[in-house]
């Protein structure tokens, strides 16, 4: 195995292509999905699955993830400009933004409760509630809604045996419908986790489910 | 070359076609207010700051390339503006159809109907029917704890309420929670507004009924209440208030602007402290006789037999007087007493609350100790306080006296039936009987300060006047008018026909009050400082 020449491709679970591991890929300066140091909070959402442990009573924050959070804080002038990136960060750390974490973040920021619920409510990437190991956004926009979307998310809900928003009763999936996530030149675009799959038909559903089964 | 001199310290604008001469830095709403228009706003409030997000009150600005939001649009010289202009209300037409799109149109059960801004717009400037063919979203409504319900229905998401918990109470409760058409005003989840003190005003600033008191629920429409100017008397403050009536009963009480006490606020301890005004088993005639010879008599009877008591009097007189009466009250009582002998006691008792509760936001407004509204006033007119802080005790001299003893105001609720047994005539002046009165000689029913003329000195030294808004029970009379006759009579003066002339009398009589008149303290009321340099 040669030398790996580029930095935080970001890990795509083994699919086969390659002969790598995660530690291989990503480093060990690692934790969670973000990088400890130097990164940029938005790379986060460039990388692969988040397959790190979600954990909905792991403590805000501690360790490494403290350390991420005062890196948080001290890039923006003031709480309430800090509050996406570190309710990004409860996410990671918990899967879902819970009346708890809700609380508590307000309470690490000196915000209000009720100001910290408004933001967490209008971003809909912020789960309010628990979300499977695999999220998967089907995009139901036009592109691809004129290109069988509906189909793709009447596929997945059938595979998964969910409604939508609902996790699968394995703990794996949970399908919901996305508005545009910008790929329309490959439609039907769902995105799964931080990961765009494209080009998706109803056809491919159950080789898709079967390949994230592995993963996890 | 450019001019860079102090600049003139106001701009001269047109606004539909009048000129205006405005302070540098007025709002375009505010310049277009000076000449009489009222450009149309939601998220726009006085007293807080401006998002401009409500999107009504653009206003047309020759020279902008698009319509301009007049409440945060500052005039500038030589500005043309039209606030009703084809564009302008085109423009309102349009945005307030989308208000429509989803606002449940309940104006039959909505208890903001009346007074409803989106009702007075829609009905002024908005399409005649609605294009709209999809089913409106349903929230029912939600219960925010305190006396405030949210009906998400109607709301049209000018965040007044949150912006007022933010800047004014400085207590973020509120916030929009959810987006678009979701979108709802929210708590953080089930904390709810119990144990805000002046939460009740969210329900004063909402310009729809989206926020709604329950206390007033259903209660009134808007368009039956008769409003009249007065002063809360649940704390030494002294918000300038109206009291809102109908079939001889307050309603509700709602803060009058007055930048200098209250601003436009006022805190729930009083707004909900009204049922007293409404209260039966009042003293409605007078009445003569101790215990139980007491029977109802008529004015003339009564004030003729105490005239000649109080002629005959002992010469030490004891008077308890009340920071709920009215200083004209106050000031007669003193008359009396003096007219008769020699005042040995001349106090009043009043309830002090453990600590103050200021309204952070607006530092004026803070809800005092002393939980009565004119013991300042008492003070000024001689009154000394005696008993505790709970409005008791204190009275044991009285109690025992064998001259004269005059009550005003003061319900004795602490005292026994043994209270002025001893006294050589004892003169009790209230509006409820009280078992401690049992003894009285003269019994006399006097109005309550919603129902009688008269005025306050507040805690900052503010005398404020207040007008009757009730009609007085029975043959009540307004004590300064009782005692003003009696007065007159033992000192050979005039009756007094009305609250003003007793405080001319007042005014001459003490000099905190000197060079001040009726109409010069007006609604807004005056500081006695600024009378006094």
């Amino acid at each position: 195995m040669s030398e790996i020449q580029f930095r935080n491709p970001g890990w795509a679970g083994n699919t086969g292509e390659f002969d790598l591991t995660e530690a291989d890929v990503r480093g060990t300066d690692y934790v969670g999905e973000t990088q400890l140091d130097g990164g940029h909070p938005s790379v986060s959402a460039s990388l692969p699955y988040m397959l790190v442990e979600k954990n909905p009573e792991a403590p805000l924050f501690e360790g490494p993830y403290q350390e991420r959070f005062e890196k948080i804080r001290s890039r923006y002038p003031t709480a309430r400009a800090a509050l996406l990136p570190a309710l990004n960060l409860a996410q990671e750390l918990r899967g879902h933004i819970s009346p708890a974490t809700m609380d508590e973040v307000a309470e690490l920021l000196g915000l209000s409760n009720a100001y910290v619920r408004g933001v967490a409510t209008f971003y809909t990437m912020y789960n309010k509630r628990p979300v499977g190991r695999f999220l998967i956004q089907v995009c139901t926009n036009i592109s691809c809604n004129i290109c069988g979307a509906d189909e793709v998310l009447a596929a997945f809900l059938e595979h998964t045996g969910t409604e939508p928003g609902e996790t699968s009763s394995d703990g794996n999936f949970t399908v919901v419908e996305a508005e545009c996530l910008a790929a329309c030149g490959f439609p039907t675009c769902v995105q799964i986790n931080s990961r765009y799959f494209e080009d998706v038909s109803a056809a491919d559903v159950p080789a898709v489910l079967e390949r994230l089964k592995s993963e996890s | 070359m450019p001019d860079n001199g102090p600049r003139a310290d106001t701009v001269t604008l047109t606004i539909d076609g009048r000129e205006v001469t405005v302070p540098r830095g007025t709002s375009l709403l505010h310049a277009a207010e000076t000449q009489g228009t009222t450009v149309p706003h939601y998220c726009y409030h006085p007293g807080l700051s401006a998002p401009a997000q409500c999107r009504i009150c653009l206003v047309e600005v020759e020279g902008a390339p698009k319509l301009q939001p007049s409440c945060v649009t500052m005039a500038e010289d030589g500005q043309v503006v039209h606030t009703d202009s084809p564009a302008a209300r085109r423009m309102r037409q349009g945005v307030l159809e989308f208000y429509l799109v989803n606002h449940p149109l309940d104006c039959p059960i909505c208890d903001m109907s009346g007074e409803c801004k989106l009702q007075d717009y829609v009905f002024d400037e908005g399409r005649e029917h609605g294009r709209g063919r999809e089913p409106k979203r349903v929230f029912g409504r939600d219960d925010f704890g305190g006396d405030v319900l949210y009906y998400g229905d109607r709301c049209v998401m000018c965040t007044r309420c949150v912006r007022f918990m933010d800047e004014v109470a400085r207590d973020s409760r509120l916030t929009v929670v959810e987006r678009g058409s979701r979108a709802v005003i929210d708590t953080f989840f089930d904390s709810g507004l119990e144990g805000a003190s002046f939460a009740g005003n969210v329900v004063d600033i909402c310009p729809v009924g989206a926020l709604v008191s329950k206390d007033f629920l259903h209660k009134a429409r808007a368009w039956d209440l008769d409003h009249t100017p007065s002063v809360c008397t649940s704390c030494s403050q002294g918000c300038n208030i109206e009291l809102h009536t109908r079939d001889n009963l307050v309603q509700r009480l709602m803060p009058r602007e007055n930048q200098e006490v209250n601003g436009h606020w006022m805190c729930d301890y009083g707004r909900a402290n009204y049922e007293w005004m409404n209260r039966p088993g009042r003293l409605e005639a007078p009445m003569a006789g101790r215990g139980g010879e007491r029977r109802a008599v008529d004015w003339k009877t009564a004030l003729e037999h105490l005239f000649v008591r109080l002629q005959g009097g002992t010469g030490d007189v004891m008077v308890v007087g009340s920071a709920e009466a009215s200083n004209e009250g106050l000031a007669a009582l003193g008359w009396v007493g003096e007219a008769v002998g020699t005042v040995s006691a001349r106090v009043f008792r009043s309830p002090r609350a453990d600590d103050e509760e200021p309204l952070p936001g607006y530092p004026l407004l803070v809800r005092r100790r002393d939980l009565a509204p004119n013991v300042d006033g008492a003070g000024l007119l001689g009154f000394e306080r005696a008993g505790d802080d709970t409005g008791a005790g204190g009275l044991e001299a009285v109690a025992g006296h064998d001259g004269i003893v005059l009550v005003l105001g003061d319900g004795l609720a602490d005292q026994d039936v043994r209270f002025g047994a001893s006294a050589g005539l004892f003169v009790y002046l209230g509006s409820f009987d009280s078992p401690a009165a049992r003894n009285a000689d003269y019994v006399l029913p006097v109005t309550t300060f919603a129902e009688e003329e008269g005025s306050f000195v507040n805690a900052q030294g503010r005398v404020q006047r207040f007008w009757p808004g009730l009609r007085p029970p029975g043959s009540a009379r307004p004590a300064w008018l009782v005692l003003g006759a009696l007065a007159a009579a033992l000192q050979g003066g005039r009756t007094p026909a009305s609250a003003a002339e007793v405080f001319a009398g007042l005014e001459a009589g003490c000099a905190a009050f000197a060079g001040l008149s009726y109409d010069a303290i007006g609604e807004s009321g005056v500081r006695l400082e600024a009378v006094h340099g």
